[in-house]
């Protein structure tokens, strides 16, 4: 057992929409504006009087058959091996797109290029810690131009931190861990609880689980 | 010259529009994809639905040219050489307008080095770098004997041609015997590319099982039966209006029309059926798109592009026992068909996305953009001049143009249908320099469909809505008008139609002859010979 496969459970009844995982993602990713790997689709169900507001927080599921991997012209994305995290090559990826058209759960944004602030302010400029790799967001240059996508926070995982959605997650809703290990929280939870995933029906097999 | 006036409008039309096309293509590679509308949610836009557009036409094109010289239907062979150097142009728009989408523009070569063997977009790169070799190598053959022949001549034509013909001097029979049985080995050797090059044009969109519209076994199919009617009208269009104009030309043009008719049909039926089993199947992602595309602010697109313009009017014109049977309504409803099916490609690319994947995905997060140019003062100084120059070549154009027409009534058509080109581009100009929306609004007096030509900025709240931004569409323009120039100096120079070396004249006839061809194409249908060739194409 040295394969790890890192997945998320959500916990929708903990949940109450209050998007500091979207804050937290963007914050910790500096992602730019059209850009927010974690979000939280709310829906109104019923009338008034019987309302209720459904919150679903997606983000990418970090599929075991992924259909944005094998449609790439270049090879700039994958999944690793050793953990399951899908990336994407900034040096390698040509901007064409075609992984986002693929993916069924919208799961992938363009880098336009766009700031928050013209001219950038500070904040925006400065590198995004994904991948561990050190990229001060220049027009012209990786990441713009490029398809950007959730990384499980990928250098906070490799510290041995949780993802910042994780930690920021007020009620706890969220869970992250490795599926493989029986013993872990994540896999326990997901055996125990009824979950489900989204779009089962395509065979992509989501990493992310939800428990109702 | 006898058409000089016409030669001029033609050409400076033609280059204003590609001068202002190659600085909106400057603004995009030095600014990036900002300057687009296309949002997350639609990473797809204009350009690839001209992408798509522009292989279909090389792709129908040669499939044209393998009816002759792979299955032997000797009476289409006036048309050969030109479907085939058409073929080269299409594919060459094609790739410029895919360059122009992608995000690293700088990164396009590393495609032959970080293979990928999962991906069609991969295969199709071969398929593409395939096609066009045999495509030019079976021009080239075809050619051979009248570059040598024309490399007599004075001036460009000559020397263009001495070097094209790469110092071949054979002239003999043995050797254009030869010429035919490569190119029969090469066109064999085509067929399969082809259809890989437009089948897996298709597949691109086949494949993706996230999006119900495209993921049909049916859908490569459409795209193949598609290119074959676009790239056939094309055909048909050039020739019935600047084809040689012997014997056979009106009894060739109206069998193209009959072909290009048939397989626009059969592009209805593939069609029509997509429409009713997702219709009847109802599976809601799927039917919302038809709905969107049907229905949605693009209507008209299906309705009047695809349906009307694309599809009902031509093929009322092309199968009618009285237009049917003139070499110049069958070219203008094959004008027609070239223009709609631009209707058709727009509509498999966007309307997809348009739909959200799940439920409240595209509201989730706001990821709305419009089009964002930072105006530096070099810029701003570029556009003045182009838009005075353009202003300057429009008005040269409207005077030539509309002294070309004999009859008043066509005069002032001509004179009207100028000042509305012109308009057009004047508001897309101001438009794109952020000046007079407000104005150009009231002057339409419908807010709501302004943003549908200029930029989508009343929309812009509106995740799913995309309408190209201005810079989409006029570099989009510049490529087609740089690729028609490239096709019309291809025709003054290269030996496209057969040449008879026993004719004494062996200049190439002006694309520009409008009146001559309408002339011929009335008498011959008029007379008994219409009639004749109207039974023949059956």
């Amino acid at each position: 057992m040295t394969k790890k496969r890192y997945g998320m459970a959500i916990d929708l009844r903990r949940c109450v929409g209050c998007e500091a995982c979207t804050v937290a993602c963007k914050q910790e990713n500096h992602t730019p504006p059209g850009v927010a790997y974690a979000k939280v689709i709310k829906e109104e169900v019923g009338e008034f009087p019987h309302v209720r507001r459904h919150f679903l927080p997606v983000l990418c599921n970090h599929c075991e058959n992924p259909p944005c991997v094998p449609v790439c012209p270049v090879g700039a994305t994958w999944k690793r091996e050793e953990d399951g995290i899908v990336v994407i090559d900034y040096d390698i990826c040509i901007g064409c797109r075609y992984c986002m058209t693929a993916c069924p759960y919208g799961a992938r944004y363009f880098d336009f290029g766009d700031n928050y602030n013209q001219p950038q302010n500070e904040f925006e400029g400065r590198s995004s810690p994904e991948y561990g790799e050190d990229r001060p967001r220049q027009a012209g240059s990786s990441p713009i131009g490029n398809v950007r996508k959730c990384t499980f926070c990928l250098h906070r995982v490799a510290r041995g931190e949780q993802p910042a959605c994780v930690l920021t997650c007020m009620p706890r809703a969220r869970i992250f861990g490795d599926l493989n290990d029986p013993e872990s929280e994540i896999a326990r939870l997901v055996a125990e609880r009824r979950g489900f995933r989204l779009k089962e029906e395509l065979g992509t097999e989501p990493n992310v689980f939800y428990l109702e | 010259m006898k058409n000089k006036n016409s030669v001029i409008a033609y050409w400076t039309l033609l280059s204003v529009v590609a001068l202002v096309g190659l600085a909106a293509i400057a603004l995009r590679v030095f600014q990036g994809m900002s300057v687009t509308n296309l949002t997350s949610l639609i990473p797809w836009g204009l350009w690839v639905a001209f992408y798509i557009y522009f292989i279909g036409l090389s792709a129908g094109s040669f499939l044209i040219s393998t009816m002759i010289y792979v299955f032997d239907i000797k009476r289409f062979e006036p048309i050969g050489r030109i479907a085939l150097f058409s073929a080269f142009v299409a594919l060459s728009a094609g790739l410029v307008f895919i360059l122009l989408d992608l995000g690293h523009m700088e990164r396009f070569w590393t495609v032959f080095i970080n293979r990928s063997s999962t991906s069609v977009l991969e295969w199709e790169i071969h398929f593409y770098n395939l096609y066009l070799a045999i495509l030019l190598s079976e021009l080239w053959l075809l050619m051979r004997r009248d570059l040598i022949r024309r490399s007599a001549q004075p001036g460009l034509v000559g020397l263009v041609c001495r070097l094209l013909t790469f110092g071949s001097k054979d002239l003999s029979d043995e050797s254009a015997a030869n010429d035919m049985r490569m190119v029969k080995i090469l066109g064999m050797l085509g067929v399969p590319v082809a259809i890989g090059v437009h089948g897996g044009t298709g597949a691109i969109f086949a494949v993706v099982k996230a999006r119900p519209y495209w993921y049909t076994g049916l859908f490569p199919l459409i795209f193949i039966v598609s290119a074959l009617a676009s790239g056939g009208a094309l055909l048909t269009f050039l020739y019935a209006y600047f084809g040689h104009k012997d014997e056979q030309h009106t009894s060739l043009v109206v069998a193209l029309g009959k072909m290009v008719g048939g397989f626009l049909a059969l592009d209805l039926v593939f069609m029509g059926s997509e429409l009713l089993v997702g219709f009847y199947g109802g599976i809601p992602d799927h039917v919302a798109v038809y709905r969107a595309m049907m229905f949605g602010p693009f209507w008209y697109v299906f309705w009047v592009g695809q349906l009307l313009v694309g599809a009902l009017i031509p093929l009322t014109l092309i199968f009618n026992k009285y237009t049917g049977k003139i070499s110049g309504w069958v070219g203008a409803a094959s004008a027609l068909i070239v223009l709609g099916i631009v209707g058709v490609r727009l509509n498999i690319v966007i309307p997809p996305f348009t739909v959200p994947l799940m439920p409240g995905v595209d509201t989730a997060y706001p990821l709305a953009r419009f089009a964002a140019f930072e105006f530096k003062d070099w810029y701003l100084a570029a556009f003045t001049v182009a838009i005075v120059v353009f202003l300057l070549a429009a008005g040269l154009l409207i005077r030539h143009l509309s002294q070309l027409p004999t009859r008043p009534v066509e005069r002032w058509l001509a004179r009207a249908a100028g000042l509305v080109v012109m308009l057009g581009f004047l508001m897309m100009g101001l438009r794109f320099l952020g000046v007079g929306t407000p104005v150009t609004a009231s002057i339409m007096g419908v807010p709501a469909k302004l943003p549908l030509f200029f930029g989508g900025v009343l929309r812009a709240n509106d995740p799913s809505f995309y309408s190209p931004s201005a810079l989409e569409w006029l570099s989009s323009m510049g490529v087609i008008a740089l690729a028609v120039m490239g096709f019309s100096l291809g025709w003054l120079l290269l030996p496209l139609q057969e040449e008879h070396p026993s004719e004494p004249s062996t200049t190439p006839p002006s694309p520009f002859h409008f009146k001559s061809s309408y002339k011929s194409g009335y008498k011959s249908g008029n007379g008994e010979m219409g009639t004749q060739a109207n039974g023949e194409s059956l």
